[in-house]
């Protein structure tokens, strides 16, 4: 029994989408460019040619926000969408009837269609793969050059990731949807 | 022979019925060329599922950014248009206003023909149609809209089924009852459709109370653009007596739901632009920039309003060709509703790695599926057609 929850040194990505081939690699997600449970979000570099700058914090981790109020969750007919025990947002696939309606409500656009296993699917933290190996951290993670990711258990005082929330400011994404997520941008 | 005794125990069915008087119209140009469109029609249909049960979704253009395209769009019109009929048909035999009691059966009748082309359109479109079936009953959603929205359209195909049953039969009594049934079941299953779209917090346009109740305002405008098309083709515009005074009262009610619905779009787009909130405001200038916008507008709301103003709802010939262009302008109303909810990117930032940055999500249907939605009018015209020849849908209904 575990809240996971992650936080993002976001600043010190280089953007080099290691997270992203990990994820792949690890969890068989199909290649294509819209089929992806994590990617980079990437602000507009400013300025005119040839003196162009990009902010300090120009690029954005996103995936699913494991939301403690889950859209997804409540829209979904045949409650094919529940929480796990250690607070996962996760899909009993074979209840999954495709109608999307868990797409539409999700604010973050964390979900896709797995044309493998026809689902819907999306981040569940390396749940099915890794933590079920025994690892404690997911692909993203541990792959990160950057050390950008802190994944860990947000009900222990002890784990890395409740020490630096309780150190640092961080913001959430989209907090004015209610849907509080359980994903942390360090400031 | 037997099969048609047994048939007529359970609704009565026309002497003359048979494949030979189906098929024996009068060979007139208009006839030939209206039983054309209907095969035209449903091998369209045909071809359509058939893509998508060798395609799945591929065969449309849905992404994931706009999982919900035309065929959406295409069951809300048919199921909307289906509600709305459903509540004309109860202005006579539940609400006592006696000039709608001889069109009583017949508008149940379209009811039924035009609920079932949007169920046939909805299992085009879930990805797993069987696996709906089964959870939907074993394992409810009920904090989800499309779970109740599901399962009182059930409700509501068969007490309309019954109610229909019941009148043919000439059980007046009970024909009432679950007429009373599906009106309820009706309204509030199309006003649940109506919160799938309003209950997403992710989408501000759509978010609210708005969309379940526009949804049961235009679903009865709908509705009574479908009697006059219909009513207009089947006396070919020469009305007799009863059916015109039904009609110039249709058309009374149908001008005060357009003035409704007017004034509803107007605060609608006025309350979500003023204040420029983001993601609400600007997708609603994206919408008034839109030419679907003013062709719905113009040709569903504006030009029928004016019509029934100026000849105070007695230019019945007039809203038959008004009919048509307003029933195409609210099946596109449909679609860019479903569209807008949508326009608006969920992911922020651009992502230079994958695909252009985000800006407004662009989707026109693909052919499947302007072959499944448009060909599904096909099956409620084929419907229709049995239905008149099978039944005695005009004898009058005694209170």
């Amino acid at each position: 029994m575990a809240k996971y929850g992650m936080a993002f040194d976001y600043k010190l990505c280089i953007n080099c989408h290691a997270c992203e081939v990990a994820c792949k690699e690890e969890n068989g997600i199909l290649l294509g460019a819209d089929k992806h449970r994590l990617w980079i979000g990437e602000s507009e570099p400013v300025g005119d040619f040839y003196n162009l700058a990009r902010d300090k914090g120009g690029f954005l981790q996103h995936q699913c926000q494991q939301c403690e109020n889950a859209p997804c969750l409540k829209a979904c007919p045949n409650d094919a969408i529940y929480r796990d025990e250690n607070g996962i947002i996760q899909l009993y696939e074979s209840k999954c009837d495709l109608s999307l309606n868990c797409m539409d409500a999700c604010p973050y656009d964390a979900r896709y269609v797995d044309e493998k296993k026809h689902i819907t699917d999306k981040c569940i933290f390396c749940s099915d793969t890794r933590l079920s190996r025994g690892e404690t951290t997911t692909a993203c993670q541990i792959t990160c050059p950057a050390k950008v990711r802190i994944f860990g258990d947000l009900d222990d005082e002890n784990s890395e990731i409740s020490k630096i929330l309780s150190q640092r400011e961080y913001f959430t994404l989209k907090p004015e949807k209610g849907t509080e997520p359980k994903l942390f941008y360090l400031v | 022979m037997a099969l048609r005794e047994l048939v007529n125990k359970i609704v009565p069915i026309k002497e003359d019925f048979s494949i030979k008087s189906l098929l024996g119209f009068k060979k007139t140009p208009l006839n030939v060329l209206v039983s054309f469109m209907i095969v035209g029609l449903i091998l369209l249909l045909v071809w359509g599922i058939a893509q998508y049960l060798m395609h799945g979704h591929h065969a449309y253009n849905v992404s994931r950014e706009h999982p919900w395209g035309l065929l959406i769009s295409g069951y809300i019109f048919f199921v909307g248009t289906s509600t709305g009929l459903c509540i004309i048909a109860s202005l006579g035999h539940v609400f006592g206003i006696k000039e709608f009691n001889h069109i009583g059966k017949r508008t149940t009748l379209l009811a039924i023909i035009t609920l079932l082309p949007g169920f046939i359109i909805i299992l085009s479109e879930i990805g797993h149609p069987v696996t709906m079936m089964i959870y939907n009953i074993l394992t409810p959603g009920i904090t989800s809209a499309i779970w109740w929205m599901g399962t009182l359209y059930g409700l509501v195909l068969t007490f309309i089924i019954l109610e229909f049953g019941f009148a043919l039969r000439g059980d007046h009594k009970w024909a009432v009852r679950f007429g009373i049934g599906g009106l309820i079941a009706d309204v509030a299953a199309f006003t649940t459709l109506g919160s799938v779209f309003a209950y997403l917090v992710a989408r501000p346009i759509a978010n609210g109370p708005f969309i379940p109740l526009y949804f049961l305002l235009t679903a009865v405008v709908a509705g009574a653009f479908f009697m006059f098309m219909i009513y207009g083709f089947k006396h070919k515009l020469n009305f007799p007596k009863e059916v015109e005074v039904t009609l110039i009262k249709l058309a009374k009610i149908l001008g005060l739901l357009l003035v409704v619905t007017m004034f509803f779009e107007w605060w609608r787009m006025i309350t979500a632009i003023y204040g420029g909130m983001p993601e609400r405001a600007d997708t609603m200038m994206k919408i008034v920039g839109s030419s679907s916008f003013w062709i719905e507008m113009l040709f569903a709301w504006a030009i029928p309003f004016v019509i029934i103003l100026v000849s105070k709802g007695k230019a019945i010939k007039a809203l038959f060709f008004a009919a048509i262009p307003a029933l195409i302008s609210i099946f596109l109303m449909r679609n860019d509703m479903v569209h807008y909810a949508q326009m608006a990117p969920m992911q922020m930032l651009k992502k230079t790695e994958y695909q252009l940055a985000p800006t407004w999500i662009e989707y026109f249907p693909s052919p499947v599926e302007w072959a499944i939605a448009v060909g599904a009018l096909g099956v409620c015209f084929l419907l229709y057609y049995v239905a008149e020849k099978a039944f005695d849908l005009d004898e009058d209904e005694h209170h």
